[in-house]
């Protein structure tokens, strides 16, 4: 425009247009304003300094640990309808009693949490003081500055009560929060962006009657499993092979997908130098891919692409599905009594082993996050560290319906351990068999729920009919750009 | 007869310029009222041409990026068409429905007057809520669509699994929930004509169709008119059925404009880019109401003119 | 029950088929129209153990019921409060909306004013604004001005659903109206507003019922705003129906029976309006 040289004349002069240009549009007499006033004035490029904060910071809580501490506060929850919650719920009076605060909480159904959590993260408000998050979408909610970074608190000794006992937490779920927002960087150093609080793992769960009649758990390998939910669904009449999620979406890709896919040593992107490259279109990913996807069309869901964890699990529960590859807890849900058809009849085993015998199992962590806009954080602390604490964990554990404990002392709890043996019994064994190599097997990035839904849709395409060598070539030529700032 | 305005033969019992005044002030609440979008409009139009996105809190100005981008990708092009065509699906479908059911009705038989009480059930279920409970009732494995179907050989339909089978499954839900609102409309301005045009044609023999074709169909166009730019300007930007029963796909051949803008902005949190393409679907819904209500203006001239 | 037969068919004597085949399609259409509800029904009275494995013949139960109202503990959703929400903030808008659009309905019919297509279309464009667009920049404006969560914040981000929708099928109504009457009043001695109050408004009494009725479905099943901008406050009965559905099973049962419960005042509203929707214009005088 005749300024190159000078990028600040440049992005004055853009402004300067974008500026006349709005306000010729809105036709107002608010030429007074300029844009960056507009903006600062509602916020809305929100960020971690746009909010109204007035409360204390981790580094000024100073003096001996009390509960009390924050007597009289009030704070807010913002919450998934989950039974974690409901058991949260259910000791919320015990809190108030213990430290005096009182707490308010909205509770959104599942399937729009996010869509309200974003919302309420980006505007840079303070609205929530903590909140339900999941490991995911701490990268997206991290970068931006919208979660407080909890490292500062929980090694204040001020500020944790000394029972707390971090370190109680099992290390692979510690790190799943904990990213240093450098992409491809592996995660367990940086800020720590929520504390786990109840987990699922991935493994495969199928209805005794047809686990002894067609030997499930023989299937050591993804092509033995292949067979035996052929045989199902040919063998048994008003049955299919195994249930799995299908849709559109990114919930679909990392459940029992990419499980699998971690199992067989493949990589949803590998870093060179700076970039991220994308792995799903390596000949060894495609021929998985290409097997999942056949599997799903001749043993699986009809009527696949729609099914989310409620029409798979519930397949499952209803006796429709012979087998699940999924999140652990989803078909103890099914289990319990009085849940479903064959409640009762679901048992669980690790699933198949990779080629080299890796049992790599991905999880999905809830967790509780801070508003680093808040302006009660230490109250806010106070009922994190409340909630994750050994005590209410074990409660939810032995009580409620909290199974996939993120500590390690409750899960070697006697009382859990008998409880959870004689009501889903396999359940704790399968458990134990993964834990160690159970962890979040993606690599941490920005984009992440950009590249997986598109991974998801790409994989539906698969399942259509489609040839999954171009499909996965399109896909991984887009997410190249995609990922690396594209 | 033309509908006049009664001012210049009324008498003049108040000023002329307070009286010029009066048509601003009864109007002008309604527009006070609802111009505060406005402001949130135009933020949302102004972010348009920056890069705001959760990975770039501070933005900066690009201008016209996003949507250059927009227009060279093939996603915007054939979200564009499928939009068009559940759109002109499902609003054609309603108003046929709607007026044949509206005409069921005020002919009335048998049935008509107990079933007409139950006609707004299914416009008062939620749309999302409303393709929850299909989805169920569509389920291969466990829904009862299927299982009534399976008698006569048709059990084995996936419904959501083939891009046409799954935009001929969600304009199904749209028609369910949304013909009551065309035959209300239609029904109700059926009973506001006047009868002497009808008494006379029927006086002078003439038949039923003749009579709906030639002298009720013109002046019920207006009526149905105003049901067809509301349905059509709300399939456009539908989103509750669309996403609840499948985000958009398989693949990616139902992901509306509408989805899409709400895949960027929220799931992806790529603010810019997502208010880009809502930008556009709302330029393209003026527009397109712009040239229907020019058609309204016309079917009213002609319905007055055949009464 | 009012006759509804119109005085403009054409009865032939002897057209047992026609009645045949006018029955048999609106059995059809309705046939079509209310089977999800009734199978609404029926999966609001299924336990959960029998709702995917069970189609016609199950063990009825009232629990999804007696869950949802609060009658069967915390569920953690106060439906009620949240179905009471609704009643406030549906309700207050038509109202507000009938009040401001009532008369602007009528100025876009009678007078000819400079401006006002351009007016009347500008009230309907803010219909054309897609919800998600303006959600962002709107909660920040709540919060800050303090309309976050409250009735009236509600009730005003409602207008825009409600007013564009009264305002234009009004219009037509009105339009359809002969100045002849109100000219007769006003030479008679009535004021403009009595002629409006006592001749034009009666007559287009089916119009006002009618989207009186529409307005308040759609306000009623608005989802994005009540998500987006209430909390436990305000919160309405769609978002409250929807979070019975997840967390541990697909609660088809508790939703269907919230939904069931949510579409009450919606129905009680049209059977009680459903008089002015049958009747027709009286006395017939109104075009020549």
């Amino acid at each position: 425009m005749g300024h190159e040289g000078n990028p600040f004349v440049e992005k004055a002069i853009a402004r300067e247009i974008s500026r006349r240009q709005f306000l010729k549009n809105v036709g107002f007499g608010a030429a007074a304003l300029s844009g960056a006033q507009l903006l600062a004035a509602c916020g809305t490029f929100g960020n971690a300094s746009g909010g109204s904060k007035s409360g204390a910071e981790a580094g000024d809580i100073t003096g001996k640990f009390d509960w009390k501490r924050e007597d009289g506060t009030t704070i807010k929850l913002l919450l998934n309808k989950h039974p974690y919650t409901d058991a949260l719920l259910d000791r919320l009076d015990v809190f108030s009693k213990l430290t005096g605060i009182t707490v308010e909480r909205d509770i959104f159904p599942e399937e729009n949490y996010f869509d309200k959590l974003t919302v309420a993260l980006s505007s840079g408000q303070g609205t929530y003081d903590a909140f339900m998050t999941g490991a995911y979408q701490t990268w997206q909610y991290g970068p931006p500055g919208w979660l407080e970074d909890l490292t500062p608190w929980i090694e204040n000794e001020s500020a944790t009560n000394p029972e707390y006992d971090w370190e109680d937490i099992y290390p692979n779920l510690r790190a799943a929060d904990q990213w240093n927002f450098e992409a491809g960087s592996e995660l367990g150093s940086g800020k720590q962006l929520a504390i786990p609080w109840g987990f699922e793992s991935n493994v495969v769960a199928y209805n005794k009657k047809v686990g002894d009649k067609y030997g499930v758990t023989e299937a050591k390998t993804l092509d033995d499993l292949v067979s035996v939910a052929q045989e199902i669904t040919d063998g048994e009449s008003g049955m299919y092979g195994i249930a799995t999620r299908g849709s559109r979406s990114w919930a679909t890709i990392h459940p029992g997908f990419m499980t699998m896919y971690s199992r067989y040593g493949l990589e949803d992107f590998t870093i060179s130098g700076d970039e991220l490259k994308p792995g799903m279109a390596t000949s060894e990913a495609i021929e998985f891919q290409d097997k999942w996807a056949q599997m799903n069309r001749e043993a699986g869901a009809p009527g696949w692409t729609s099914y989310t964890w409620y029409q798979a699990s519930s397949d499952l529960g209803a006796g429709k599905a012979g087998m699940l590859f999924d999140a652990d807890i989803a078909s103890y849900f099914q289990n319990q009594p009085g849940a479903s058809n064959e409640a009762g009849n679901i048992r669980w085993y690790p699933g198949p082993t990779g080629p080299d015998g890796s049992l790599a199992t991905n999880l999905w962590v809830w967790s509780l996050g801070m508003n680093a806009n808040s302006s009660k954080k230490m109250a806010a602390w106070l009922l994190i560290q409340y909630a994750t604490g050994k005590d209410h964990l074990r409660w939810g554990a032995v009580n409620a319906d909290m199974v996939d404990p993120v500590r390690k002392s409750v899960a070697e709890d006697g009382a859990f351990k008998d409880r959870l043996d004689k009501a889903h019994p396999t359940y704790l064994d399968t458990f134990n068999q993964v834990i160690d190599q159970t962890a979040i097997q993606f690599t941490p990035q920005e984009k992440f729920f950009d590249a997986t839904t598109s991974w998801a849709a790409a994989l539906q395409n698969v399942y259509r009919g489609d040839d999954a060598k171009s499909v996965m070539e399109d896909l991984a030529s887009n997410l190249q750009s995609e990922v690396n700032g594209g | 007869m033309s509908a006049t305005t009664a001012d210049d033969r009324a008498p003049k019992k108040v000023s002329s310029g307070r009286r010029a005044l009066r048509p601003y002030l009864l109007t002008l609440p309604a527009l006070l009222l609802t111009i505060g979008i406005l402001y949130p409009f135009g933020l949302g139009v102004f972010y348009t041409f920056f890069d705001y996105s959760a990975s770039n809190p501070q933005p900066g100005f690009i201008g016209l990026e996003n949507y250059t981008n927009m227009f060279a990708s093939s996603d915007f092009w054939s979200s564009a068409l499928v939009t068009f065509e559940y759109a002109i699906g499902t609003t054609v479908i309603e108003t046929m429905l709607g007026v044949a059911v509206a005409l069921l009705l005020y002919r009335g038989s048998l049935v008509s007057g107990v079933l007409e009480k139950v006609l707004i059930l299914p416009l008062m279920i939620a749309p999302v809520i409303a393709t929850i409970m299909w989805n169920l009732m569509l389920q291969p494995s466990i829904g009862v669509v299927n299982y009534l179907l399976s008698p006569f050989g048709l059990g084995g339909i996936e419904w959501t699994d083939s891009p046409g089978l799954a935009l001929f499954s969600m304009i199904m839900i749209d028609v369910w929930v949304f013909t009551p609102f065309v035959a209300i409309l239609a029904l109700a301005g059926m009973r506001s004509l006047p009868r002497d045009p009808f008494e006379a044609a029927s006086v002078d023999g003439a038949g039923y169709w003749y009579t709906f074709r030639r002298l009720m169909l013109p002046m019920l166009w207006p009526y149905i008119l105003v049901a067809v730019i509301f349905r059509f300007m709300d399939s456009l930007k539908m989103f509750d059925i669309i996403y609840a029963l499948t985000q958009g796909g398989p693949g990616d051949s139902t992901m509306v404009l509408q989805v899409r803008a709400y895949q960027d902005a929220i799931l992806f949190t790529s603010f810019s880019q997502g208010l880009a393409y809502m930008v556009v679907l709302w330029a393209i819904v003026f527009g397109i109401t712009r040239i229907l209500v020019g058609v309204l203006g016309r079917a009213q001239a002609r319905a007055a003119g055949a009464s | 029950m009012e006759s509804t037969k119109a005085p403009t068919s054409n009865e032939r004597p002897g057209g047992g088929l026609r009645e045949v085949a006018i029955n048999l399609l609106t059995i059809l259409y309705f046939a079509f129209a209310l089977f999800p509800v009734f199978w609404m029904i029926i999966v609001s009275l299924k336990p959960s153990n029998e709702l995917f494995s069970t189609y016609f013949f199950f063990h009825p139960t009232f629990d999804s019921y007696r869950t949802v109202l609060g009658l069967a503990g915390d569920s953690g959703v106060p439906f009620v409060r949240f179905f009471m929400n609704s009643l406030v903030i549906s309700i207050g808008a038509v109202l507000l909306s009938l009040i401001i659009g009532i008369p602007a309905a009528y100025a876009f019919a009678r007078f000819h004013f400079r401006g006002s297509k351009d007016l009347l279309f500008t009230i309907l464009s803010f219909r054309f604004a897609p919800e998600l667009m303006v959600i962002i920049p709107l909660y920040v404006i709540y919060q800050k001005l303090g309309l976050f969560d409250t009735y009236i914040g509600m009730i005003w981000v409602m207008q825009l659903v409600t007013i564009p929708m009264i305002v234009w099928i009004l219009r037509s109504y009105f339009q359809d109206l002969t100045p002849e009457l109100e000219q007769s009043a006003l030479l008679d001695g009535y004021t403009r507003i009595q002629a409006f109050m006592r001749v034009a408004a009666p007559l287009v009494r089916p119009g006002i019922a009618a989207v009186a009725l529409l307005s308040f479905i759609f306000a009623w099943n608005n989802f994005v705003f009540p998500l987006i901008l209430t909390s436990s406050n305000a919160q309405t009965v769609t978002v409250g129906s929807l979070t019975f559905l997840g967390g541990n099973r697909p609660n088809y049962n508790l939703t269907a029976a919230a939904a069931l419960v949510a579409a009450v005042p919606p129905l009680i509203l049209a059977l009680s309006i459903q008089r002015y929707l049958v009747r027709g214009l009286s006395f017939g005088a109104v075009k020549g």
